[in-house]
């Protein structure tokens, strides 16, 4: 059963593709054609060697340029077609390029579209390949920070007690703010039992603290 | 106070709850954002990289140049300048892969220029730089005979590339160019009208000298290339040889700067060499016939150098070419593991102030090449390591002390007086090495390495490499230091399956008292026959050595059940459909699971697929039987790839969860296999088919076409999904396409998948993305328990090799925006290619063949190997490392605040208790 399908998948295809081919076959010529173009180091601080490491690659390794002294490079023996030129350089993004030979060895050079392959922005020919930007393989580690450090909730969590503890009360012998606060306290008002007095009466032990304690409130209020 | 107090600490609660949250969603948008990278300074830390040239084809010493070196071309299309002093390399260019880029020749060293010809119909003439590198000069030979490329020779001398063709019955054809600028300076024909298809011809510049005749009577005419009018001298063997001598003859040209011929008889029992100019001039002295040859010149006097090679010892003879007196001093005699018997490529033997040293640059027969000085081996590179073709990464046996405990505490025995002497015997034998440590004495020499032993984490390994050239390495993981290294003589890889050699590890090193033991499958090189060759693969010893099988083999299959020695028997199935186990004791244990055992069989030539099921087999013999076959078109389609899964391969979730709770459950079949086949011929050449076959019952399970598509095609097969890359004609890009198989919203079988219970078809999802770089190779990570997330590596035609999270690729990413699942990002056309998700950084590694991917003892590390013409190690961490604490976790910041929590709470319960105090007084 499945080779019958597959028999019959094989007369769609031989089918549909015959037209292919005949538009394939058009253009075929034997001519073999040169691109050229020039690539240009990175400006400051290329390397010395950079030609060395650096090559020029048509339809991902199908032919290879490499570079002369200034740059300059030929990629020979291509037939007609599309190729895209890419500049493999392990320092440098450089953008691709497609290179269209027809079959009367006319060319042009125009920018990689990948999504929309019938777009043509035009670029000139020979080509010109400029560096965008240096490649970033790395992450940057996190410097040490007076900020960040402060924000470390483990740092917050220590710190602010103790300024509170320390800063507050002189604060709080200010008649005027005092008042605020009670109007403020009135908003907002927790029910939950305080950390610090369940940590302190926890340290200190003794039961008397704890009642002392709640007394302490109970005045407050 | 207290209540300002009370609300401003209510503000702090709050602040501290905001900052988890907002940590919870950093960790969110960490996850989306999928970054994997490395930070800077952990380059090198954990990834080794290894650059090689491959086996040496031609070479040629730099005396010219200020910085000494030699500069060798390869059979790996690459041309490259080697340190004189230590071998490493100057600088390397890779020319095309494969056809298009193979170097016929190279030449001009001595005149100070360097000039390659490579390709195939036009070949390309490239002049490079000799000391940086550079290309200076770059033209194609204009070719008038398109199919007669093999016959060409080339001989580049003085700034011009003679092109010497042959035409049979008449003449020889030499066109001359200018090696810089391509220029056509002239074309000669010599007469030559002996030439046939058949004759033997070695170019000896300035002659080519031909053999002519049968093995009786053989006649050797020279013909000098640069003069027309000169007539073919012709010189009979009889003058050569004398009397006596038996044929078949054998012509072969002696390297080195003079024009020499040998010329061996008697079944290549000996040789005869001789002078070619315009008198001819035979040596009359017998050479062994397994010597090689060659002639370098010391102090303008011409000596020839003999190379052979017994029971390991390397002899190279020395004598003068004319008068065959021996040379004592330069010949030499050199015993050393990295030579097997060489040959010279290229000698040179400059007079200095002590004397005359002669420099030799020996290849092995096993890719390696040395160099030698005087008696001495400088040094030795591997190159058989430039073409890895198997690959397995082995876990390190325990240290000595864990294996002591191991021993210790053997299950094997529970008697308790026995298990009360081994306790004393260990704490004896323990209290023994620390009073021996403790008086400095020498440690007992342990037979492993101390530094070869498992680590924690599991992430210290051995990686066993099998290469084409039947060198086996072993290399640990963490420098890349090559521990041992094994060489299987006679053996090739499946030639049915383009050369590829099986390693099948038989056992892990997890079973001490037992060695570990690995297998590798091969062919022998002149029966064809298989071969099966055992070894420690930690160790690198020899188990059971060679064994030849007797038969041709089809398939195998490493069995899943262990013999009582924790031993995994091999199956092996021969071309007469025969069933054999390797070992032969763990047949009757084969024989037990033949029940449940499926073997099949994919021919490439004749496009059958096979299935063979072993359940008539009896506990003395396996016996096949084949339960399904399926065609699939030769004549229009090729399989171009047999993709099933990785056998230790773990799948950890069931299901996903889709965004209204429910589960879809995925369709996890292990006998799944993918078939790519493309189309051949003109009609078909650009169709490509994928088919989803199960194994055991022959069911195909989904089948796509593509067309206006073709290779390279590339394929991950992995849980319920399948990734594959192919070259789209149409739009002329790289697309990647995967699929998803789900069994739906019910699972058939919860425990245990059926290949023959399960009849339902599953849903496939599928989509396709666009690639925006051409892909080498692809693999996906592997983990432990399959817990982590899958990525997948690729390897780019860039030099990159690229972590792609399978997210990326899911097909069920939705192109409707609103759909939201949980995981799943909406879909775009292109992947982007992420620069840090690069992992080789720029460690670039060239003409990547293959990748392989294994566990490490963490969940979620996984550890990548990558080798082509390089060889890249690395790990990966792909759901990042979530069980082990950061590297760059800070030990100091975490004890600072417990202790300041700790001293903070005394202080403040000190002031507590004066606090009340005061307030009991008032």
């Amino acid at each position: 059963m499945y080779k019958s399908a597959i028999f019959l998948l094989f007369i769609i295809v031989s089918t549909s593709n015959k037209c292919v081919i005949a538009e394939n076959d058009e253009d075929t010529s034997t001519d073999l054609y040169v691109i050229e173009g020039k690539v240009f180091p990175w400006e400051n601080g290329a390397p010395n060697g950079w030609q060395l490491m650096t090559h020029v690659m048509a339809n991902g390794g199908e032919h290879y340029g490499f570079l002369r002294e200034d740059g300059t490079f030929i990629i020979s023996n291509v037939p007609s077609g599309s190729y895209i030129i890419e500049v493999v350089n392990p320092n440098c993004v450089y953008e691709p390029v497609r290179v269209e030979i027809n079959s009367k060895g006319k060319f042009r050079a125009r920018k990689v579209n990948l999504i929309q392959t019938s777009q043509v922005i035009q670029v000139p020919y020979p080509l010109k390949m400029r560096p965008l930007t240096p490649f970033r393989y790395f992450q940057v580690r996190e410097q040490w920070r007076v900020t960040d450090f402060l924000f470390n909730p483990m740092v917050l969590m220590m710190i602010l007690p103790l300024l509170l503890i320390m800063i507050i009360p002189k604060i709080m012998n200010d008649p005027e703010t005092r008042k605020e606060m009670e109007q403020l306290n009135n908003f907002t008002n927790y029910n939950m039992p305080e950390m610090s007095e369940v940590i302190t009466s926890f340290l200190s032990g003794g039961e008397k603290q704890k009642s002392k304690a709640v007394k302490a409130a109970k005045k407050r209020q | 106070m207290a209540p300002f107090v009370r609300s401003f600490r209510g503000n702090i609660h709050r602040f501290l709850i905001d900052v988890q949250i907002l940590q919870y969603l950093i960790i969110l948008v960490g996850l989306f954002n999928l970054s994997l990278c490395l930070y800077e300074d952990q380059v090198g830390k954990f990834d080794w990289k290894q650059n090689y040239v491959g086996k040496i084809k031609f070479a040629s010493f730099d005396t010219v140049s200020a910085a000494k070196k030699i500069i060798v071309a390869t059979e790996e299309n690459v041309i490259a300048a080697l340190n004189l002093k230590s071998g490493q390399i100057l600088w390397r260019r890779v020319l095309e892969k494969g056809y298009a880029g193979q170097i016929r020749a190279l030449g001009g060293v001595t005149d100070g220029d360097l000039v390659s010809v490579s390709g195939g119909v036009p070949a390309i003439v490239r002049a490079w730089d000799l000391a940086t590198g550079h290309i200076l000069h770059e033209w194609p030979i204009a070719e008038q005979n398109h199919d007669r490329i093999k016959d060409v020779k080339w001989h580049i001398k003085d700034g011009t590339l003679h092109h010497i063709l042959p035409i049979y019955n008449s003449a020889v054809e030499v066109t001359s160019y200018d090696s810089k600028t391509g220029d056509k300076l002239k074309t000669r024909r010599v007469s030559a009208p002996f030439i046939t298809q058949e004759t033997e011809c070695v170019l000896v510049a300035p002659y080519l000298a031909c053999l002519k005749g049968d093995s009786s009577l053989a006649v050797l005419l020279l013909v000098h290339l640069f003069d027309t009018h000169s007539q073919p001298q012709s010189v009979t063997i009889n003058t050569i040889f004398g009397a006596g001598a038996q044929g078949p003859y054998h012509l072969e040209s002696v390297l080195g700067e003079e024009p020499i011929v040998s010329i061996s008889a008697d079944n290549n029992q000996r040789k005869r060499i001789l002078l070619v100019g315009e008198v001819p001039v035979p040596i009359q002295r017998d050479i062994v016939g397994d010597a090689t040859l060659y002639v370098v010149s010391v102090d303008n006097e011409n000596i020839l150098l003999e190379t052979t090679y017994k029971n390991g010892v390397t002899e190279i003879v020395a004598s003068e070419l004319l008068t065959s007196k021996s040379m004592p001093n330069i010949s030499t005699s050199v015993t050393h593991n990295s030579l097997l018997s060489p040959t010279i490529i290229a000698s040179v033997c400059p007079r200095q102030t002590k004397g005359v040293t002669c420099r030799h640059l020996l290849a092995s027969e096993d890719h390696s090449v040395a160099l030698l000085q005087h008696n001495k081996l400088i040094w030795a590179r591997e190159e058989a390591l430039a073409n890895v073709v198997a690959v397995e990464i082995i876990e390190l046996p325990m240290s000595d002390r864990d294996q002591e405990i191991e021993t210790e505490f053997d299950q094997k025995e529970r008697d308790v007086l026995s298990m009360m002497f081994r306790r004393v015997g260990s704490q004896l034998k323990q209290a023994k090495t620390f009073l021996q440590s403790m008086l400095s004495f020498t440690p007992q020499q342990s037979n492993q390495r101390m530094d070869l032993v498992r680590d924690k984490f599991g992430l210290h390994k051995m990686i066993v490499l099998v290469t084409s050239a039947g060198k086996l390495y072993g290399i640990e993981t963490r420098k890349g230091e090559i521990i041992w290294q094994l060489r299987v003589r006679g053996i090739r890889g499946f030639s049915k399956r383009s050369d590829a050699i099986i390693l099948y590890v038989q056992r892990g090193s997890r079973h001490f008292p037992y060695p570990p033991q690995c297998a590798l499958l091969a062919e022998d090189k002149q029966t064809g026959e298989g071969i099966v060759y055992t070894f420690n693969p930690i160790t690198g010893q020899p188990l059971d050595g060679l064994v030849k099988l007797g038969y041709r083999i089809k398939q195998s299959m490493l069995l899943h059940v262990t013999t009582d020695d924790f031993l995994r028997g091999i199956l092996i199935f021969d071309i007469r459909d025969k069933v054999h186990v390797y070992p032969k004791s763990a047949t009757a244990i084969a024989a037990s699971i033949a029940k449940n055992t499926y073997i099949f069989t994919a021919d490439q030539t004749t496009g059958i697929l096979s299935g063979y099921s072993l359940s008539y087999s009896t506990s003395q013999e396996l016996i096949s039987h084949k339960v399904w076959e399926l065609l699939l078109s030769p004549k229009n389609q090729k399989i171009t790839h047999v993709v099933s899964k990785n056998p230790i391969e773990r799948v950890h979730s069931q299901g996903r969860v889709l965004s209204d709770r429910s589960v879809l459950y995925k369709y996890i079949n292990p006998n799944l296999v993918t078939i790519v086949t493309e189309g051949v011929g003109h009609t078909h050449k650009n169709t490509l088919n994928l088919y989803l076959l199960d194994a055991v019952s022959g069911a195909m399970i989904f089948s796509i076409m593509h067309k206006r598509v073709r290779g390279p095609v590339h394929v991950v097969h992995s849980e319920n999904w399948i990734v594959y890359s192919y070259f789209n004609e149409k739009s002329r890009r790289t697309e990647i396409a995967s699929l998803e198989l789900y069994e739906g919203k019910i699972q058939s079988n919860t425990t245990v998948f059926s290949s023959l219970a399960t009849t339902k078809l599953p849903i496939v999802e599928r989509q396709a993305f666009i690639f925006p770089a051409a892909i080498e190779s692809m693999r996906e990570t592997i983990t432990e328990k399959g817990i982590t997330s899958k990525h997948i590596i690729v390897a780019l035609a860039n030099g990159g090799i690229l972590e792609l999270p399978w997210m990326m690729v899911d097909p069920r990413r939705p192109i409707n925006p609103e759909v939201r699942e949980e995981g799943v990002i909406p879909y775009m056309p292109e992947i982007p290619i992420h620069m840090d998700a690069i992992i080789n950084y720029n460690q670039s590694v060239f003409r990547v063949s293959g990748i392989h991917t294994s566990p490490s003892g963490l969940e979620s590390t996984c550890l990548v190997f990558v080798h082509g013409l390089d060889l890249f190690y690395t790990r990966v961490a792909p759901s990042k490392t979530f069980d082990v604490l950061k590297e760059d976790f800070d030990y100091y910041l975490i004890v600072i605040v417990l202790a300041a929590l700790l001293i903070s709470s005394y202080i403040t319960k000190k002031l507590a208790s004066q606090k009340a105090q005061k307030q009991a007084w008032k």
